[in-house]
């Protein structure tokens, strides 16, 4: 019974993480919020070898990524759409919560950040790294309490607006 | 209305308005003569001291393609040298940053060793170690005839690392930089600053074209962030001021932060004796700027790749005081306007990009106009004016006609 109950767990995390993925692909930011407790809070970090040191590119509680994502469409930004491919890696459940972590790459679609005409249709790649996450699992959803984005990719070129 | 070919490619009058030729941007031949006359020419600030905190601590970069690498002595002394062995001239050090303190395949410890042979220099760019040095040159070559290049190197404005290729500049990166950072010196001289941001970008643009960006304001209506926290009488009265040596300081004005939905204000952690939530720009000639918005400072290299390319490295810091809990808010004030992530520093590449497409080489020239006269205030265009005649004496080149092309008259 553990095990199925801890099976379950496991199928929830890995649920919530792919369709995050699928959410933040189709930019439906307030959908991925859904996903998440109210105490939730989002980081984009990584380690830079120039400075040795860890560095923090955004972070945010749920209310502040919200109001982030709701000023979108009054910045200029590249339209250009970010693609995640993603696999779970581990995903360890202790009681009613759990971590996993997922190694991904971000393709952008290139649109109209530099000269359309030429360059929209074909995939860049944007960015590679991991999610490490953690959950509170209440009936058989897993939802997430914190989310780092751990970037490998420092060369981040013209940035971008949105949540990774 | 729109117009034909001759009415578009025929000179504005410069008397009536003045502008520049774009092939200052996308021209190769003029690109190589600015990193000759120019880039090898002048201070540059590679790094802050804090990027190498030890002794034997050392930092890697290049300027104009020259491999350069800075290190800190056992007496604390921060020395620079061409990153060239002066054996086969392979790249001595690799990494970005790093120690000398532990021994390296091919070294010993608290040495910089040439992996290829085993060359080994120290701190002051000794040569210390040829490997059979006897067997190979008997007596017709010794260390003392390899050292290292040293190059001029001081430590200056907030702890920045300034070093110049030129042996013989006529100035010290005090008299360079002249009294173009005095607005802000004392904010940023009066405590010991440490980095805690450091992340780069290679755009597809001309270098002068960020430098242009950072210089006029006139641009913030790409920002909806300084819409909405400045265009108010105070912003509009911010003056341009202009320096020896091309450099230009931007005034500054009380950002109203609260304007913008989630933002708060920086007053708390106002770098000292800096008046709360004020905002100064300083551009230095001829692509380092210094950005000091509060309670985080912002300080800008830009390493030209080619015509078309630039990277510009973005350093954050703060003060090395700092609790956990200051930092941390200084490094969120920091992130959300300058991050890669921030509300600004992406739309101000993206701007710079779009100028890169139309003005690649090979493009037809066109008329960059730098003509805005609003009594010296912060949409005028008195800065990018500024720059570009000190440009012009460097090169010896005219901005209406750089390659000397023949003139299109107007109808």
């Amino acid at each position: 019974m553990a095990t199925a109950k801890r099976s379950a767990a496991v199928e929830a995390v890995k649920d919530t993480v792919y369709r995050t993925c699928l959410l933040l692909d189709d930019e439906r930011w307030s959908d991925w919020l859904e996903l998440c407790d109210e105490e939730f809070y989002y980081k984009i970090t990584a380690y830079s070898p120039e400075i040795r040191r860890d560095v923090l590119y955004l972070d945010g509680d749920r209310e502040q990524i919200a109001q982030m994502c709701e000023l979108l469409p009054k910045h200029n930004t590249d339209r250009s759409p970010l693609k995640r491919h993603a696999v779970v890696y581990t995903v360890d459940v202790d009681g009613g919560s759990a971590e996993a972590v997922t190694s991904f790459v971000i393709y952008q679609n290139m649109l109209d950040g530099v000269n359309s005409h030429i360059d929209a249709g074909e995939n860049h790649l944007f960015a590679v790294g991991r999610y490490l996450d953690s959950f509170a699992i209440r009936d058989d959803e897993a939802r997430f309490v914190t989310r780092e984005v751990r970037l490998e990719t420092r060369r981040l070129d013209k940035g971008t607006h949105w949540p990774l | 209305m729109a117009r034909n070919a001759k009415q578009w490619n025929a000179h504005p009058d410069p008397g009536r308005i003045e502008w520049a030729d774009s092939r200052i941007y996308s021209d190769e031949e003029i690109f190589e003569e600015e990193l000759e006359k120019i880039w090898k020419k002048v201070w540059i600030p590679v790094c802050h001291e804090s990027e190498l905190p030890e002794p034997y601590d050392f930092r890697t970069m290049s300027i104009a393609r020259e491999p350069v690498i800075v290190c800190r002595d056992a007496d604390d002394k921060i020395r620079a040298f061409l990153n060239v062995c002066p054996h086969r001239a392979n790249l001595i050090e690799r990494r970005p940053s790093g120690s000398f303190k532990e021994g390296t395949p091919s070294g010993n410890p608290k040495n910089m060793t040439c992996m290829f042979h085993a060359w080994q220099f120290d701190m002051k760019g000794r040569c210390v170690h040829i490997s059979r040095g006897e067997e190979g040159y008997q007596d017709r070559l010794s260390p003392k005839d390899v050292g290292l290049r040293r190059l001029r190197c001081e430590v200056a404005f907030g702890g920045m690392v300034w070093v110049t290729l030129h042996d013989h500049i006529e100035h010290s990166v005090q008299e360079w930089v002249g009294s173009a950072l005095d607005c802000i010196l004392e904010p940023i001289e009066a405590e010991p600053l440490e980095i805690f941001h450091y992340h780069k970008s290679v755009i597809p643009s001309n270098y002068k074209l960020w430098h242009d960006t950072n210089s006029e304001f006139y641009h913030d209506f790409v920002h909806y962030h300084n819409r909405v926290t400045g265009f108010n009488d105070a912003y509009f009265a911010r003056k341009n001021m202009t320096f020896d040596n091309g450099h230009v300081v931007v005034g500054s004005f009380e950002v109203q932060y609260d304007q913008y939905e989630g933002f708060e204000s920086r007053e708390a952690l106002s770098f000292p004796t800096l008046p709360p939530n004020n905002w100064y720009m300083i551009d230095i000639f001829p692509g380092i700027n210094y950005n000091l918005r509060g309670s985080a400072l912002r300080v800008d290299l830009m390493t030209p790749l080619s015509a078309n390319e630039v990277m510009i490295e973005f350093r954050g810091l703060g003060l090395k005081k700092d609790t956990e809990e200051e930092r941390l808010t200084r490094v969120r004030h920091h992130n959300t306007i300058w991050g890669p992530m921030g509300r600004n520093l992406h739309e101000d590449l993206l701007s710079i990009t779009g100028q890169g497409v139309t003005m690649r080489p090979g493009t037809e020239p066109r008329h960059i106009l730098h003509g805005r006269h609003e009594n010296e205030t912060i949409h005028d265009e008195i800065g990018m004016r500024h720059y570009y005649d000190e440009w012009s004496r460097w090169m010896g080149r005219p901005l209406h006609n750089p390659t000397n092309r023949p003139a299109v008259a107007a109808e």
